[in-house]
Protein backbone atom coordinates (compact mmCIF):
# COMPACT_ATOMS: atom_id res chain seq x y z
CA UNK A 1 0.00 0.00 0.00
CA UNK A 2 1.36 3.35 -0.84
CA UNK A 3 1.92 6.54 1.65
CA UNK A 4 0.22 9.29 0.50
CA UNK A 5 2.03 12.84 1.04
CA UNK A 6 -0.40 12.95 3.91
CA UNK A 7 0.16 10.11 5.35
CA UNK A 8 3.43 10.76 5.68
CA UNK A 9 3.06 13.76 7.27
CA UNK A 10 0.60 12.50 9.95
CA UNK A 11 3.14 9.60 10.38
CA UNK A 12 5.81 12.22 11.32
CA UNK A 13 3.56 13.86 13.29
CA UNK A 14 2.39 10.88 15.50
CA UNK A 15 6.32 9.24 15.66
CA UNK A 16 7.50 13.12 17.08
CA UNK A 17 4.73 13.46 19.84
CA UNK A 18 5.72 10.08 20.69
CA UNK A 19 8.82 10.90 20.82
CA UNK A 20 8.38 14.03 22.42
CA UNK A 21 6.12 12.22 25.24
CA UNK A 22 8.91 10.03 26.15
CA UNK A 23 11.71 12.33 26.21
CA UNK A 24 9.11 14.26 28.59
CA UNK A 25 8.22 10.99 30.81
CA UNK A 26 12.19 10.46 31.47
CA UNK A 27 14.01 13.90 30.76
CA UNK A 28 13.24 15.35 34.06
CA UNK A 29 14.47 12.35 36.07
CA UNK A 30 17.80 12.28 33.75
CA UNK A 31 17.63 16.47 34.80
CA UNK A 32 17.93 15.81 38.42
CA UNK A 33 20.61 13.12 37.82
CA UNK A 34 22.63 16.28 36.30
CA UNK A 35 21.84 18.59 39.37
CA UNK A 36 22.46 16.49 41.82
CA UNK A 37 26.85 16.77 41.26
CA UNK A 38 26.45 20.36 41.21
CA UNK A 39 28.88 22.74 43.35
CA UNK A 40 26.52 25.39 43.40
CA UNK A 41 24.88 25.96 46.62
CA UNK A 42 21.36 26.68 44.74
CA UNK A 43 19.76 24.47 42.08
CA UNK A 44 20.85 25.98 38.54
CA UNK A 45 21.04 24.50 35.36
CA UNK A 46 23.87 23.15 33.62
CA UNK A 47 25.35 22.24 36.51
CA UNK A 48 28.70 23.20 37.54
CA UNK A 49 32.05 21.12 38.14
CA UNK A 50 31.36 17.64 39.97
CA UNK A 51 30.67 17.40 43.40
CA UNK A 52 29.16 14.23 45.36
CA UNK A 53 28.80 16.81 48.41
CA UNK A 54 25.49 16.79 48.47
CA UNK A 55 25.69 12.70 48.33
CA UNK A 56 27.83 13.23 51.59
CA UNK A 57 25.82 15.77 53.14
CA UNK A 58 22.71 13.22 53.30
CA UNK A 59 24.57 10.41 55.15
CA UNK A 60 25.62 13.58 57.80
CA UNK A 61 22.28 14.39 58.32
CA UNK A 62 20.59 12.42 60.94
CA UNK A 63 17.07 13.01 60.33
CA UNK A 64 17.49 11.62 56.95
CA UNK A 65 18.96 8.55 57.70
CA UNK A 66 16.27 7.85 60.39
CA UNK A 67 13.83 9.27 58.07
CA UNK A 68 15.25 6.45 55.24
CA UNK A 69 15.07 3.55 58.31
CA UNK A 70 11.25 4.52 58.59
CA UNK A 71 10.91 3.87 55.30
CA UNK A 72 12.35 0.55 54.94
CA UNK A 73 10.29 -0.68 57.76
CA UNK A 74 7.41 0.72 57.00
CA UNK A 75 7.72 -0.50 53.02
CA UNK A 76 8.82 -3.73 54.14
CA UNK A 77 5.90 -4.60 56.72
CA UNK A 78 3.21 -3.36 54.48
CA UNK A 79 4.71 -5.67 51.44
CA UNK A 80 4.40 -8.71 54.08
CA UNK A 81 1.06 -7.75 55.52
CA UNK A 82 -0.40 -7.62 51.84
CA UNK A 83 0.88 -10.52 50.55
CA UNK A 84 0.13 -12.49 53.69
CA UNK A 85 -3.79 -11.03 53.32
CA UNK A 86 -3.92 -10.77 49.85
CA UNK A 87 -2.78 -14.28 48.96
CA UNK A 88 -5.02 -16.69 50.38
CA UNK A 89 -8.01 -13.96 49.50
CA UNK A 90 -6.38 -14.05 45.53
CA UNK A 91 -6.40 -17.94 45.56
CA UNK A 92 -9.79 -18.19 47.45
CA UNK A 93 -11.67 -15.51 45.04
CA UNK A 94 -9.79 -17.22 41.51
CA UNK A 95 -10.06 -21.31 42.62
CA UNK A 96 -13.57 -20.76 44.82
CA UNK A 97 -16.63 -22.38 43.79
CA UNK A 98 -18.78 -21.05 46.21
CA UNK A 99 -21.25 -18.04 45.48
CA UNK A 100 -20.49 -14.87 45.69
CA UNK A 101 -17.35 -14.39 44.60
CA UNK A 102 -18.01 -11.30 42.15
CA UNK A 103 -19.60 -9.30 45.01
CA UNK A 104 -16.50 -10.44 47.20
CA UNK A 105 -13.41 -9.71 44.57
CA UNK A 106 -15.49 -6.09 44.41
CA UNK A 107 -15.01 -5.68 47.99
CA UNK A 108 -11.80 -6.42 48.00
CA UNK A 109 -10.65 -4.51 44.84
CA UNK A 110 -13.10 -1.12 46.08
CA UNK A 111 -10.32 0.49 48.02
CA UNK A 112 -8.44 1.44 44.68
CA UNK A 113 -10.70 3.56 43.61
CA UNK A 114 -10.13 6.26 46.37
CA UNK A 115 -7.35 8.46 46.81
CA UNK A 116 -5.21 7.83 48.72
CA UNK A 117 -5.63 11.03 51.05
CA UNK A 118 -8.93 9.48 51.69
CA UNK A 119 -7.99 6.60 52.91
CA UNK A 120 -5.69 8.68 55.13
CA UNK A 121 -7.86 11.08 56.75
CA UNK A 122 -10.35 7.99 57.72
CA UNK A 123 -7.85 5.72 59.06
CA UNK A 124 -6.82 9.29 61.04
CA UNK A 125 -10.70 9.88 62.20
CA UNK A 126 -11.06 6.33 63.06
CA UNK A 127 -7.88 6.22 64.86
CA UNK A 128 -8.62 9.46 66.97
CA UNK A 129 -12.18 7.95 67.85
CA UNK A 130 -9.95 5.35 69.89
CA UNK A 131 -6.99 7.26 71.34
CA UNK A 132 -4.93 5.48 68.34
CA UNK A 133 -2.72 8.40 67.55
CA UNK A 134 -1.01 8.89 64.18
CA UNK A 135 2.42 6.37 64.26
CA UNK A 136 4.57 3.88 62.15
CA UNK A 137 1.47 1.32 62.72
CA UNK A 138 -1.26 3.32 61.88
CA UNK A 139 1.10 3.87 58.31
CA UNK A 140 1.16 0.80 57.88
CA UNK A 141 -2.39 -0.24 58.60
CA UNK A 142 -3.49 2.65 55.99
CA UNK A 143 -0.97 1.82 53.90
CA UNK A 144 -2.20 -1.87 53.52
CA UNK A 145 -5.56 -0.60 52.33
CA UNK A 146 -3.74 0.92 49.99
CA UNK A 147 -1.84 -1.11 48.00
CA UNK A 148 -3.81 -4.47 48.87
CA UNK A 149 -6.52 -4.18 45.92
CA UNK A 150 -3.19 -3.98 43.78
CA UNK A 151 -1.35 -7.28 45.35
CA UNK A 152 -4.84 -9.00 44.86
CA UNK A 153 -5.34 -8.01 41.54
CA UNK A 154 -2.18 -8.93 40.06
CA UNK A 155 -1.63 -12.20 42.03
CA UNK A 156 -5.58 -13.06 40.30
CA UNK A 157 -4.06 -12.33 37.38
CA UNK A 158 -1.24 -14.74 37.71
CA UNK A 159 -3.09 -17.41 39.62
CA UNK A 160 -5.64 -17.59 36.39
CA UNK A 161 -2.86 -18.29 34.12
CA UNK A 162 -1.97 -21.73 36.16
CA UNK A 163 -2.91 -25.19 34.55
CA UNK A 164 -4.98 -27.10 37.32
CA UNK A 165 -3.67 -29.88 35.54
CA UNK A 166 -0.15 -29.81 36.94
CA UNK A 167 -1.47 -29.83 40.38
CA UNK A 168 -3.98 -32.36 39.59
CA UNK A 169 -1.11 -34.93 38.31
CA UNK A 170 0.48 -34.17 41.42
CA UNK A 171 -2.53 -35.14 44.05
CA UNK A 172 -2.86 -38.07 41.86
CA UNK A 173 1.08 -39.11 42.30
CA UNK A 174 0.38 -39.03 45.94
CA UNK A 175 1.38 -35.74 46.93
CA UNK A 176 -0.52 -34.22 49.65
CA UNK A 177 -2.12 -31.08 49.41
CA UNK A 178 0.18 -28.94 51.45
CA UNK A 179 3.03 -30.44 49.47
CA UNK A 180 1.29 -29.84 45.77
CA UNK A 181 0.93 -26.07 47.14
CA UNK A 182 4.56 -25.86 48.14
CA UNK A 183 5.84 -27.46 45.30
CA UNK A 184 3.85 -27.02 42.33
CA UNK A 185 1.41 -23.81 42.94
CA UNK A 186 3.75 -21.53 44.58
CA UNK A 187 6.98 -21.79 42.12
CA UNK A 188 4.61 -21.31 39.73
CA UNK A 189 3.02 -18.39 41.24
CA UNK A 190 6.54 -17.04 41.94
CA UNK A 191 6.81 -14.33 39.28
CA UNK A 192 3.63 -12.45 40.03
CA UNK A 193 4.23 -12.80 43.68
CA UNK A 194 7.75 -11.14 42.95
CA UNK A 195 5.63 -8.11 41.09
CA UNK A 196 3.07 -7.94 43.55
CA UNK A 197 5.79 -7.58 46.70
CA UNK A 198 7.81 -4.98 44.58
CA UNK A 199 4.87 -2.74 43.62
CA UNK A 200 3.53 -3.17 47.66
CA UNK A 201 7.45 -2.05 48.67
CA UNK A 202 7.81 0.80 46.10
CA UNK A 203 4.38 2.29 46.87
CA UNK A 204 4.73 2.18 50.12
CA UNK A 205 8.47 3.70 49.99
CA UNK A 206 7.63 6.32 48.24
CA UNK A 207 3.79 7.24 49.12
CA UNK A 208 2.95 10.76 50.69
CA UNK A 209 -0.91 10.99 50.01
CA UNK A 210 -1.56 8.49 52.82
CA UNK A 211 1.46 8.89 54.61
CA UNK A 212 0.88 12.82 55.23
CA UNK A 213 -1.93 12.32 57.34
CA UNK A 214 -1.07 9.21 59.57
CA UNK A 215 2.46 9.65 60.00
CA UNK A 216 3.73 11.49 63.77
CA UNK A 217 5.59 14.39 63.62
CA UNK A 218 8.68 12.26 65.32
CA UNK A 219 8.22 8.83 63.01
CA UNK A 220 8.31 10.41 59.63
CA UNK A 221 9.10 8.68 56.49
CA UNK A 222 11.31 9.84 54.10
CA UNK A 223 8.64 11.00 51.63
CA UNK A 224 7.29 13.42 54.41
CA UNK A 225 10.76 14.70 55.23
CA UNK A 226 11.73 15.05 51.25
CA UNK A 227 8.29 16.56 50.64
CA UNK A 228 8.83 19.29 53.50
CA UNK A 229 12.59 19.87 52.14
CA UNK A 230 11.04 20.33 48.52
CA UNK A 231 8.90 23.31 49.94
CA UNK A 232 11.80 24.91 52.12
CA UNK A 233 15.18 24.08 51.12
CA UNK A 234 16.57 25.60 47.84
CA UNK A 235 19.62 23.71 47.73
CA UNK A 236 20.95 20.51 45.35
CA UNK A 237 20.40 17.94 48.10
CA UNK A 238 17.21 17.15 47.43
CA UNK A 239 18.47 16.58 43.91
CA UNK A 240 20.73 13.87 45.68
CA UNK A 241 18.12 11.91 47.62
CA UNK A 242 15.88 12.10 44.68
CA UNK A 243 18.83 10.78 42.04
CA UNK A 244 19.33 7.80 45.34
CA UNK A 245 15.74 6.89 44.94
CA UNK A 246 15.12 7.09 41.35
CA UNK A 247 18.36 5.31 41.37
CA UNK A 248 17.17 2.39 43.60
CA UNK A 249 13.64 2.54 41.39
CA UNK A 250 15.83 2.09 38.31
CA UNK A 251 17.30 -1.28 40.31
CA UNK A 252 14.11 -2.58 40.90
CA UNK A 253 12.95 -2.33 37.26
CA UNK A 254 16.12 -3.99 36.19
CA UNK A 255 15.65 -7.01 38.55
CA UNK A 256 12.12 -7.34 38.01
CA UNK A 257 12.31 -7.15 33.81
CA UNK A 258 15.05 -10.09 34.18
CA UNK A 259 13.04 -12.31 36.40
CA UNK A 260 9.41 -11.48 35.91
CA UNK A 261 9.30 -9.99 32.18
CA UNK A 262 8.37 -6.38 31.86
CA UNK A 263 5.17 -7.20 30.05
CA UNK A 264 3.54 -8.05 33.28
CA UNK A 265 4.57 -5.00 35.17
CA UNK A 266 1.59 -3.37 33.07
CA UNK A 267 -1.05 -5.17 34.55
CA UNK B 1 -20.49 -9.40 55.43
CA UNK B 2 -21.51 -11.03 57.69
CA UNK B 3 -23.59 -13.26 55.98
CA UNK B 4 -20.88 -13.99 53.18
CA UNK B 5 -18.83 -15.37 56.15
CA UNK B 6 -21.98 -17.42 57.17
CA UNK B 7 -22.73 -19.04 53.55
CA UNK B 8 -19.36 -20.29 53.75
CA UNK B 9 -20.90 -24.06 54.21
CA UNK B 10 -23.97 -23.09 52.80
CA UNK B 11 -23.48 -21.67 49.90
CA UNK B 12 -20.79 -23.74 48.14
CA UNK B 13 -21.76 -27.49 48.19
CA UNK B 14 -23.71 -27.79 44.60
CA UNK B 15 -19.47 -28.47 43.53
CA UNK B 16 -18.50 -29.84 46.14
CA UNK B 17 -18.70 -33.90 47.34
CA UNK B 18 -17.25 -35.53 49.85
CA UNK B 19 -14.03 -36.81 48.26
CA UNK B 20 -13.49 -33.75 46.35
CA UNK B 21 -12.62 -30.77 48.39
CA UNK B 22 -11.72 -28.70 45.53
CA UNK B 23 -8.72 -27.06 43.97
CA UNK B 24 -6.04 -26.08 46.64
CA UNK B 25 -6.87 -22.56 48.15
CA UNK B 26 -10.01 -22.69 46.60
CA UNK B 27 -12.21 -22.12 50.25
CA UNK B 28 -14.08 -18.66 50.94
CA UNK B 29 -12.10 -19.10 54.67
CA UNK B 30 -8.63 -17.93 52.72
CA UNK B 31 -10.48 -14.64 52.47
CA UNK B 32 -11.64 -13.95 55.37
CA UNK B 33 -8.67 -12.49 57.04
CA UNK B 34 -8.47 -9.69 53.80
CA UNK B 35 -12.64 -9.00 54.47
CA UNK B 36 -11.97 -8.65 57.56
CA UNK B 37 -9.22 -6.63 57.99
CA UNK B 38 -10.49 -3.78 54.56
CA UNK B 39 -13.88 -4.63 56.71
CA UNK B 40 -12.34 -3.26 60.01
CA UNK B 41 -9.69 -0.46 58.68
CA UNK B 42 -11.23 0.87 55.37
CA UNK B 43 -15.29 0.25 56.00
CA UNK B 44 -15.88 1.23 59.30
CA UNK B 45 -13.23 4.40 59.16
CA UNK B 46 -14.59 5.55 55.95
CA UNK B 47 -17.95 5.56 57.63
CA UNK B 48 -16.22 7.65 60.27
CA UNK B 49 -15.03 10.27 57.87
CA UNK B 50 -18.68 10.56 56.21
CA UNK B 51 -20.07 10.53 59.57
CA UNK B 52 -17.48 13.39 60.98
CA UNK B 53 -19.18 15.89 57.96
CA UNK B 54 -22.40 15.61 59.94
CA UNK B 55 -20.63 16.36 63.36
CA UNK B 56 -18.87 19.32 64.83
CA UNK B 57 -15.65 18.76 65.76
CA UNK B 58 -12.70 20.58 67.13
CA UNK B 59 -9.25 18.86 67.96
CA UNK B 60 -10.40 15.85 67.49
CA UNK B 61 -13.55 16.50 70.07
CA UNK B 62 -17.04 16.06 69.15
CA UNK B 63 -18.66 19.39 70.08
CA UNK B 64 -22.30 19.05 69.79
CA UNK B 65 -23.78 15.58 69.71
CA UNK B 66 -26.52 15.64 67.34
CA UNK B 67 -26.18 15.14 62.99
CA UNK B 68 -26.70 18.30 61.20
CA UNK B 69 -26.26 19.17 57.23
CA UNK B 70 -25.59 22.86 58.61
CA UNK B 71 -21.82 22.39 57.22
CA UNK B 72 -22.92 21.04 54.18
CA UNK B 73 -25.01 23.79 53.76
CA UNK B 74 -22.45 26.56 54.80
CA UNK B 75 -19.88 25.31 52.29
CA UNK B 76 -21.82 24.89 49.55
CA UNK B 77 -23.19 28.58 49.81
CA UNK B 78 -19.85 29.97 49.96
CA UNK B 79 -18.54 31.42 46.73
CA UNK B 80 -14.72 30.74 47.47
CA UNK B 81 -15.83 27.20 47.65
CA UNK B 82 -17.24 27.14 44.12
CA UNK B 83 -14.39 29.45 42.63
CA UNK B 84 -12.01 26.68 44.37
CA UNK B 85 -14.31 23.40 42.98
CA UNK B 86 -14.17 24.94 39.12
CA UNK B 87 -10.54 24.95 39.43
CA UNK B 88 -9.62 21.74 40.45
CA UNK B 89 -12.44 20.57 37.87
CA UNK B 90 -10.76 22.17 34.80
CA UNK B 91 -7.51 21.67 36.18
CA UNK B 92 -8.41 17.98 35.85
CA UNK B 93 -10.19 18.16 32.40
CA UNK B 94 -7.66 20.01 31.30
CA UNK B 95 -4.86 17.17 32.41
CA UNK B 96 -6.85 14.84 30.66
CA UNK B 97 -7.17 16.11 27.54
CA UNK B 98 -3.68 16.95 27.28
CA UNK B 99 -2.87 12.81 28.34
CA UNK B 100 -5.09 11.80 25.65
CA UNK B 101 -3.13 14.16 23.06
CA UNK B 102 0.27 12.90 24.39
CA UNK B 103 -0.16 9.26 25.28
CA UNK B 104 -2.40 8.12 22.28
CA UNK B 105 1.03 8.75 19.70
CA UNK B 106 2.97 7.15 22.07
CA UNK B 107 0.23 3.47 22.21
CA UNK B 108 -0.33 3.68 18.73
CA UNK B 109 3.55 3.83 18.02
CA UNK B 110 3.88 1.07 20.34
CA UNK B 111 1.09 -1.21 18.79
CA UNK B 112 3.56 -0.40 14.96
CA UNK B 113 6.90 -0.98 16.40
CA UNK B 114 8.29 -4.31 16.26
CA UNK B 115 11.23 -6.09 18.22
CA UNK B 116 13.52 -5.08 20.33
CA UNK B 117 11.84 -1.18 20.38
CA UNK B 118 8.79 -2.63 22.23
CA UNK B 119 10.63 -3.51 25.43
CA UNK B 120 12.89 -0.02 25.39
CA UNK B 121 9.01 2.17 25.24
CA UNK B 122 7.73 0.13 27.33
CA UNK B 123 10.30 0.37 30.17
CA UNK B 124 10.33 4.65 29.76
CA UNK B 125 6.38 4.50 30.45
CA UNK B 126 6.62 2.30 33.19
CA UNK B 127 9.41 3.63 35.32
CA UNK B 128 8.31 6.95 36.32
CA UNK B 129 5.33 5.16 37.80
CA UNK B 130 8.21 3.75 40.53
CA UNK B 131 9.26 7.15 41.05
CA UNK B 132 7.86 8.99 43.87
CA UNK B 133 5.81 11.71 42.67
CA UNK B 134 7.44 14.14 45.03
CA UNK B 135 10.54 13.45 43.35
CA UNK B 136 8.80 14.01 40.18
CA UNK B 137 7.89 17.07 40.79
CA UNK B 138 10.58 18.36 42.04
CA UNK B 139 12.28 17.62 38.96
CA UNK B 140 9.59 20.04 37.44
CA UNK B 141 10.79 22.43 39.99
CA UNK B 142 14.05 22.47 38.81
CA UNK B 143 12.88 22.98 35.03
CA UNK B 144 10.65 25.66 35.32
CA UNK B 145 12.26 27.59 38.13
CA UNK B 146 13.51 31.01 39.06
CA UNK B 147 16.26 32.60 36.95
CA UNK B 148 18.51 29.39 36.67
CA UNK B 149 16.27 26.83 36.51
CA UNK B 150 16.56 24.96 32.90
CA UNK B 151 14.20 26.71 30.85
CA UNK B 152 15.32 30.52 31.48
CA UNK B 153 18.74 29.51 31.37
CA UNK B 154 17.94 28.24 27.94
CA UNK B 155 15.94 31.01 26.28
CA UNK B 156 18.17 33.50 28.17
CA UNK B 157 21.25 31.66 26.70
CA UNK B 158 19.58 31.45 23.66
CA UNK B 159 18.48 35.27 23.65
CA UNK B 160 14.88 34.87 22.69
CA UNK B 161 14.10 36.41 25.93
CA UNK B 162 16.05 39.29 28.30
CA UNK B 163 14.20 38.58 31.66
CA UNK B 164 12.91 35.25 33.24
CA UNK B 165 10.13 34.21 32.41
CA UNK B 166 7.36 33.31 35.23
CA UNK B 167 5.85 29.66 34.98
CA UNK B 168 5.78 28.26 38.26
CA UNK B 169 3.29 29.08 40.70
CA UNK B 170 1.35 29.09 37.77
CA UNK B 171 -1.51 27.00 36.28
CA UNK B 172 0.85 26.31 33.48
CA UNK B 173 2.98 24.57 36.14
CA UNK B 174 0.41 22.87 37.92
CA UNK B 175 -0.86 21.17 34.31
CA UNK B 176 2.26 20.69 33.01
CA UNK B 177 3.31 18.61 36.14
CA UNK B 178 -0.09 16.82 36.45
CA UNK B 179 0.32 15.66 32.35
CA UNK B 180 3.77 14.41 32.64
CA UNK B 181 3.12 12.44 36.24
CA UNK B 182 0.20 11.05 35.20
CA UNK B 183 0.73 10.38 31.29
CA UNK B 184 1.98 6.80 32.35
CA UNK B 185 -1.71 6.26 33.58
CA UNK B 186 -3.12 7.00 30.04
CA UNK B 187 -0.74 5.30 27.94
CA UNK B 188 -1.37 1.42 29.34
CA UNK B 189 -4.93 1.36 28.98
CA UNK B 190 -4.32 2.90 25.70
CA UNK B 191 -1.39 0.46 24.88
CA UNK B 192 -3.57 -2.68 26.00
CA UNK B 193 -6.30 -1.81 23.73
CA UNK B 194 -4.34 -0.36 20.73
CA UNK B 195 -1.60 -3.45 20.69
CA UNK B 196 -4.43 -6.05 20.89
CA UNK B 197 -6.73 -4.91 18.04
CA UNK B 198 -7.67 -6.37 15.12
CA UNK B 199 -6.75 -5.19 12.07
CA UNK B 200 -9.05 -6.72 9.68
CA UNK B 201 -11.52 -3.19 9.95
CA UNK B 202 -8.17 -1.53 8.82
CA UNK B 203 -6.99 -3.63 6.12
CA UNK B 204 -10.64 -3.35 4.69
CA UNK B 205 -10.45 0.51 4.84
CA UNK B 206 -7.39 0.51 3.46
CA UNK B 207 -8.21 -1.98 0.44
CA UNK B 208 -11.10 0.27 -0.54
CA UNK B 209 -9.00 2.82 -1.43
CA UNK B 210 -9.31 5.18 2.18
CA UNK B 211 -5.95 6.80 3.03
CA UNK B 212 -3.95 5.54 5.90
CA UNK B 213 -4.97 8.70 8.16
CA UNK B 214 -8.52 8.51 7.03
CA UNK B 215 -8.68 4.73 7.89
CA UNK B 216 -7.11 6.19 11.06
CA UNK B 217 -9.75 8.47 12.25
CA UNK B 218 -12.54 6.30 10.58
CA UNK B 219 -11.59 3.03 12.04
CA UNK B 220 -8.50 3.39 14.61
CA UNK B 221 -9.47 6.03 16.72
CA UNK B 222 -13.36 5.09 17.24
CA UNK B 223 -12.28 1.29 18.02
CA UNK B 224 -9.99 2.55 20.23
CA UNK B 225 -12.51 4.96 22.52
CA UNK B 226 -13.01 1.81 25.22
CA UNK B 227 -9.17 2.77 26.20
CA UNK B 228 -9.00 6.12 25.83
CA UNK B 229 -12.71 5.95 28.55
CA UNK B 230 -10.98 3.93 31.13
CA UNK B 231 -7.45 6.13 30.69
CA UNK B 232 -9.27 9.58 31.32
CA UNK B 233 -11.38 8.36 33.94
CA UNK B 234 -7.93 7.41 35.74
CA UNK B 235 -5.94 10.58 35.19
CA UNK B 236 -9.09 12.54 35.86
CA UNK B 237 -9.50 11.13 39.29
CA UNK B 238 -5.33 11.03 40.47
CA UNK B 239 -5.10 15.06 38.62
CA UNK B 240 -8.83 16.17 40.46
CA UNK B 241 -7.97 14.58 44.06
CA UNK B 242 -3.74 15.49 43.46
CA UNK B 243 -2.93 17.87 46.22
CA UNK B 244 1.03 17.25 46.16
CA UNK B 245 1.72 19.12 42.63
CA UNK B 246 -0.83 22.12 43.15
CA UNK B 247 1.05 22.65 46.70
CA UNK B 248 4.54 22.13 45.56
CA UNK B 249 3.88 24.01 41.48
CA UNK B 250 1.26 26.35 42.39
CA UNK B 251 3.24 28.57 44.29
CA UNK B 252 1.28 29.09 48.35
CA UNK B 253 -1.82 30.67 47.00
CA UNK B 254 -2.82 27.93 44.65
CA UNK B 255 -5.50 26.12 46.22
CA UNK B 256 -7.72 23.33 44.71
CA UNK B 257 -10.42 21.21 46.53
CA UNK B 258 -8.01 18.44 47.30
CA UNK B 259 -5.27 20.95 48.84
CA UNK B 260 -8.01 22.50 50.62
CA UNK B 261 -8.68 18.96 52.40
CA UNK B 262 -5.23 18.99 53.03
CA UNK B 263 -5.04 22.00 54.86
CA UNK B 264 -8.08 21.90 56.50
CA UNK B 265 -7.25 18.63 58.25
CA UNK B 266 -3.76 18.99 58.90
CA UNK B 267 -2.72 22.42 58.82
CA UNK B 268 -5.98 24.24 60.44
CA UNK B 269 -7.44 21.16 62.02
CA UNK B 270 -10.66 21.93 60.92
CA UNK B 271 -11.98 18.36 60.82
CA UNK B 272 -15.37 19.08 60.25
CA UNK B 273 -14.74 20.96 57.28
CA UNK B 274 -12.23 18.81 56.28
CA UNK B 275 -14.36 15.89 55.99
CA UNK B 276 -17.22 17.99 54.48
CA UNK B 277 -15.04 18.69 51.67
CA UNK B 278 -13.33 15.53 51.13
CA UNK B 279 -16.50 14.15 51.12
CA UNK B 280 -17.72 16.64 48.03
CA UNK B 281 -14.58 15.99 46.44
CA UNK B 282 -15.01 12.17 46.50
CA UNK B 283 -18.86 12.60 45.49
CA UNK B 284 -17.71 15.01 42.69
CA UNK B 285 -14.86 13.07 41.57
CA UNK B 286 -17.30 9.58 41.49
CA UNK B 287 -19.91 11.39 39.32
CA UNK B 288 -17.49 12.61 36.85
CA UNK B 289 -15.70 9.66 36.44
CA UNK B 290 -19.20 7.67 36.17
CA UNK B 291 -20.13 10.09 33.63
CA UNK B 292 -16.86 9.56 31.51
CA UNK B 293 -17.22 5.72 31.60
CA UNK B 294 -20.91 5.79 30.41
CA UNK B 295 -19.75 7.93 27.41
CA UNK B 296 -17.43 5.85 26.33
CA UNK B 297 -19.56 2.89 26.86
CA UNK B 298 -22.47 5.06 24.91
CA UNK B 299 -20.11 5.74 22.06
CA UNK B 300 -19.45 2.28 21.62
CA UNK B 301 -22.91 1.30 21.38
CA UNK B 302 -23.85 3.63 18.90
CA UNK B 303 -20.74 2.74 17.00
CA UNK B 304 -21.58 -0.96 16.62
CA UNK B 305 -25.26 -0.06 16.04
CA UNK B 306 -24.24 2.05 13.69
CA UNK B 307 -22.30 -0.60 11.57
Amino acid sequence: MKRSAADNVGLAVMVAIAAFSLLALVGPSLVVIGISFTERQYISFPPVGFTLEWYAAIFENQQLIDAAKTSLVLAASVMATCLALGMPAAFSITRGRYGGRQTLSAFLLAPQMMPGMVIGIAMLFFGSFFAFRQSLLMMILGLTVFCLPFVVRMLMARLALIDPALEEASLNLGASRSQTLKRVTLPQLLPGTLAAAAFAFIEAFDNLTVVLFTASPRTRPLSVELYQLVQFDSSPLVAAISALEIGLAFLIVLVLSRTVGLSRLGD
Amino acid sequence: MTDMTGSDSGGAPRARTRGDPGPIGGSLMSAVPALAFLGALFVVPLGFLLSFAFLTIERGDIVSGLPTLRHFFETLTDDLFWIVAWRSFWVGVVSTILCVVFAYPVAWVYSELKGAWRPIVLVLVVAPLLTSAVVRTYAWIVILGGRYGLINSLLIDLGLIGRPLRILNTDIAVIIGMVQIHLPFMILPLISVLDGRDRAREEASLALGASRIVTFFRVTLPLSVPGIAAGASLVFALSYTNFIIPQLLGGGNYTTLALQVYEFIIVILDWTEGAVRATLLLLSCFAIVLLINKLGAWYTRWLEAGR
